[in-house]
């Protein structure tokens, strides 16, 4: 008996008003919170601390404890009252149809956020004017890139994955003679050429006298981390020497193993693309006499030699190229207006807000017009009450 | 008086702040019997868009002087007269006071005592110009955030000392023989040098494009001697020679000939290039200025108001009415012009938002006065009118404020949807604060309250939250549409983001607390004054976090402004909490209990 008052106290807190009330109020303590932090983290940074995780976590030396519930637990709860309330307190009635589908809404708008939160995917495509490109980058993540450079006409790369990097040990590269044995690996790291009596753990390559110094991870959502690793190479189980990688280290370092060429980077985590992009042109348009931007555009031919498309394509502000699940924007800008920046991204829900605004706004038009008919009826119904006094 | 009459009292408040609205549209006519007038309507690119010089110099003196005109040796010398002095007769221009120096530092850098006195001739600043120069130049490399005040302060004296300086160096070299000698001399050695240096520091381009060439290729007359050295005179370049001999040597006659030559090759080319056709009407509007007679008419709206909450109120309630009703016209008429001359929906930057949500918030004020008729839907959207128009006034100060929209703002299609819902949502949101607000003084104020306007007061309330949630939800998705077709994002936490999204979740609460019962009256409309400390943080609060959260160089102006504002309204909540009366001697116990909290 209890047991089931305490189940239906739950219950009923679950499809409380006041809860709605409390969880709109603590996510408006987070929505402040997280953006005056951004002055200080960044916005990716805030944004992962506040909204994008469970707790909000307080370091307290070598433990942490949850002081807040984040953006996530708040949305979650919220998302459980809006059900919960939904099917229990409302009633399903013409009356009450505009705040159903408003709600309806709400609920579609929650989860779309969720799906953004755990699926969405950045990437960056920067390409120069007469440059053909068949590839994105993921500027925050990274990957050790093996390639065999030995067919003129081909390469063949083998990546290996910075959490792998980041795991330690041996990795054998299937398909290869080649191994590997991670010595260090540091997220974000300083190179300083190796000064007098300090010697440099590298033997091969462009990190030859060099040493690592490890630093905190970047903050600020300019920066990169200069990702390092210091590795041993073998080919067949012959030693190939100890070489540094590192996202510091621009150009890839070429050597040989078993007969064949290869170049090694620690570079931005690729993503190859079934259809390549070239860029035509690159315009920067300002206005006359002034330096104010008018227009950033990009034309490209987008050719997929598995569709058959072999098309010109105008990337503009506002006007993305939407194509196979992705959408490229463009971002930026560089090297004297020849270099085009796209910003690439894949959100599988990403037309679940277009839905969700219809819905809301159609649910508030339909809750308003009720409100007002029946504000309405009950004025002219006083009138009419008030008129049958005067007469009487 | 008979009710008959009484019935015309609206129409006629209404009819006579139109009527002295209209007389703003009055030319001034001839200054000493040159035309100036005319003057100002000749067209010039400057900043990306073609305008009016009246426009370039009304602006140019709002940024330099911080007003549009100034007292001088007597009399009032408006803009146009001023930009023909600092061109044409610069000995003259620099003894006029314009320099508008408020800074105590920066005032000690110039050797000038603090006195009531805060406006200085260029000559008065002229001996330490490269102090100022250097200190400039020590300021400019640290970030906007970093500076502190002097900094600041010292940076944009510089910079308003070098638009001025630009003015001077636009037509002709300053203190040179004049742009007829540069003509005639074109191809003379050293000529190039000049030509270049005239070429750079042009503020403007006043040679229209010539028939075939491209319609942004106006050109500076830099460019048009350069021209002339390779034997191209342009005729409007002579002109504009005579132009500056004639403003010199103060020969009317010359001067208005050759002004009537100049509009002339305007009024040609106008088929051509139609934004120079639409030059004649933005000086109207220049002339009109809207926004600021709004201002005025909005004050006498509020005044007549309260004196009738004392006295005559069969004839002061209407004639507010009416007042507030001739505000809303001249508002709503320079609202739409300036959406024809800009060819851009309402909204493109803080100031023309400032003027929407004022907007927005009297048309709904209008809409609850025929509602509910207590004079109380009068009061507030006249002091919202009021309030934000002076806001607007305040933003203007910084130049063009028809500027051109950078990039990724070009698009009519999100300016005309998102920035109009969410600033109506703005509106609604500061409306329901400013009636709460109303409702806490004549809670304290008013002899006896009877339940009746209670009652319509929160229903007014409740009717403007519900609006504003509306427009503020729709207009917060719809910027989220608008970061998804341009970033590739619907919601990116992004402070400005945020701050919509605060106002949506405040109004929420707000409803959701009425609706569960959690508030009644006094929580309702305490709640919805703290509505305006929101919407004022997300309006500006937001973009000051850009200028820096912890930086010295961030309490400007602007921040006490917004910090003061919210405190007052944080004191008004308080007050929503005190006994009605308190303030009487022994009045909170005397003090009719409230029949509605």
């Amino acid at each position: 008996m209890k047991r089931d008052s305490t189940a239906r106290q739950v219950w009923d807190l679950l499809s409380s008003i006041k809860l709605t009330i409390v969880c709109l109020a603590l996510l408006m303590v987070l929505v402040v919170a997280c953006t005056l932090a951004q002055v200080r983290l960044g916005t990716l940074g805030a944004v992962s601390l506040y909204m994008r995780s469970w707790f909000y976590w307080m370091d307290l030396g070598s433990f942490r404890i949850p002081i807040f519930p984040a953006g996530a637990a708040v949305g979650l709860v919220l998302l459980v009252n809006l059900v919960v309330a939904q099917g229990r307190r409302l009633e399903l009635s013409w009356k009450k149809a505009g705040i159903w589908i408003v709600h309806a809404g709400l609920i579609l708008l929650f989860v779309g956020e969720f799906v953004t939160a755990g699926y969405q995917s950045d990437a960056q495509l920067a390409i120069e004017e007469g440059q053909t490109v068949d590839h994105v980058e993921f500027p925050r993540q990274h990957e050790l890139a093996l390639v065999d450079t030995t067919d003129p006409g081909f390469d063949e790369v083998y990546a290996i994955p910075e959490q792998a990097l980041a795991r330690g040990g041996k990795i054998v590269i299937p398909g290869t003679p080649l191994s590997v044995r991670v010595r260090e690996f540091h997220r974000n790291a300083q190179l300083f050429r190796a000064p007098a009596g300090v010697p440099s753990p590298v033997t091969q390559g462009a990190g030859v006298g060099v040493v690592v110094q490890e630093a905190p991870p970047v903050s600020s959502d300019e920066e990169v981390d200069a990702t390092t690793a210091v590795l041993d190479f073998e080919a067949g189980g012959q030693p190939l020497g100890t070489w540094l990688a590192s996202r510091a280290i621009s150009q890839p370092q070429p050597f040989e193993a078993g007969g064949k060429r290869w170049t090694l980077a620690l570079r931005p985590r690729r993503e190859y693309l079934p259809y390549t992009l070239t860029l035509k042109k690159f315009s920067h348009d300002v206005y006359a006499g002034t330096d104010i931007p008018k227009n950033f555009s990009s034309l490209v031919r987008l050719r997929n030699p598995g569709t058959g498309d072999d098309r010109d394509v105008l990337i503009y502000m506002n006007q993305p190229l939407r194509y196979d699940g992705k959408a490229f924007y463009q971002a930026s800008f560089g090297k004297g207006d020849t270099l085009s920046i796209l910003q690439v991204v894949q959100n599988p829900g990403w037309l679940i807000p277009y839905i969700s605004t219809v819905l809301v706004t159609v649910g508030l038009l339909v809750h308003f017009m009720i409100s007002l008919r029946r504000g309405v009826r009950r004025a002219t119904a006083a009138q009419a009450g008030r008129t049958a006094q005067e007469a009487a | 008086m008979t009710s008959k009459w009484k019935k015309l009292v609206p129409w006629a408040a209404c009819g006579l702040a139109l009527l002295g609205a209209a007389g703003m549209l009055v030319p001034r006519g001839a200054v000493r019997g040159f035309e100036v007038d005319r003057f100002g309507r000749l067209p010039v690119l400057e900043g990306g868009r073609v305008k009016p010089l009246d426009s370039l110099a009304r602006n140019s003196l709002l940024v330099i002087r911080g007003a549009q005109e100034f007292a001088f040796e007597g009399r009032t010398v408006g803009a146009d007269e001023w930009l023909l002095d600092v061109m044409f007769r610069p000995d003259v221009a620099d003894t006029q006071p314009v320099f508008q120096i408020d800074d105590p530092d920066v005032l000690g850098l110039l050797r000038m005592p603090q006195t009531t006195q805060r406006r200085f001739p260029f000559t008065a600043i002229q001996p330490y110009i490269q102090e100022v120069e250097r200190q400039a130049q020590l300021a400019e490399p640290i970030d906007a955030k970093q500076r502190n005040r002097f900094q600041g302060a010292v940076l944009n004296l510089y910079e308003r000392i070098y638009r001025y300086f630009k003015l001077k160096n636009s037509v002709e070299v300053s203190g040179s023989p004049g742009l007829l000698i540069e003509i005639a001399a074109a191809s003379a050695p050293g000529a190039l040098q000049r030509q270049q240096a005239l070429s750079e520091l042009a503020q403007f381009r006043p040679i229209l494009p010539p028939p075939g060439a491209k319609p942004d290729a106006w050109r500076n007359t830099g460019q048009a001697l350069q021209a002339a050295a390779a034997g191209r005179v342009d005729p409007a370049l002579v002109s504009w020679g005579k132009l500056g001999v004639a403003w010199r040597d103060q020969d009317k006659a010359s001067f208005n000939r050759t002004v009537d030559e100049l509009a002339a090759t305007a009024a040609a080319a106008a088929p051509r290039l139609p934004e120079v056709g639409k030059v004649a009407d933005e000086v109207l509007f220049n002339r009109a200025q809207p926004f600021y007679v709004g201002i005025v008419i909005y004050v006498l709206a509020l005044l007549a108001v309260f004196v009738s909450w004392l006295k005559w109120p069969d004839v002061l309630r209407p004639a507010a009415y009416g007042l507030l009703g001739a505000g809303a016209i001249v508002h709503t008429l320079g609202l739409v012009f300036r959406i024809f001359l800009q060819g851009r929906p309402p909204v493109t930057n803080l100031y023309s938002s400032a003027v929407f949500v004022g907007w927005g918030a009297v048309v709904l004020g209008l809409v609850i006065e025929r509602l509910y008729r207590k004079g109380f839907g009068t009061a507030v959207a006249a002091a919202s009118g009021f309030a934000t128009l002076i806001v607007a006034h305040h933003l203007a100060a910084d130049g063009d404020t028809m500027e051109m929209m950078r990039a990724v703002l070009d698009s009519n299609f999100w300016l005309g949807t998102h920035v109009v819902t969410i600033t109506i949502g703005y509106s609604g949101t500061f409306l329901a604060g400013a009636i709460a607000i109303g409702w806490v003084l004549r809670e304290h104020l008013a002899k006896t309250l009877d339940p009746d306007t209670n009652k319509a007061l929160s229903s007014m309330v409740y009717g403007v939250v519900s609006f504003a949630l509306f427009f503020s939800f729709l207009g917060t998705v719809l910027g989220g549409i608008w970061a998804d077709q341009s970033w590739g994002r619907f919601w990116g936490w992004d402070p400005k983001e945020n701050g919509a999204l605060l106002i949506v979740l405040w109004n929420a609460i707000i409803l959701h607390a009425r609706w569960g019962g959690y508030a009644r009256t006094r929580g309702i409309m305490a709640m919805a004054i703290f509505g305006n400390v929101i919407t004022s943080l997300s309006w500006f609060g937001v973009n000051m976090l850009g200028v820096g959260l912890h930086s010295y160089g961030f309490m400007d102006q602007a921040f006490w402004a917004l910090a003061t504002f919210d405190a007052s309204q944080l004191a008004l909540i308080g007050l929503a909490y005190l006994p009605r009366h308190f303030w009487k001697k022994g009045g909170a116990a005397a003090a009719a209990p409230n029949a509605a909290s």
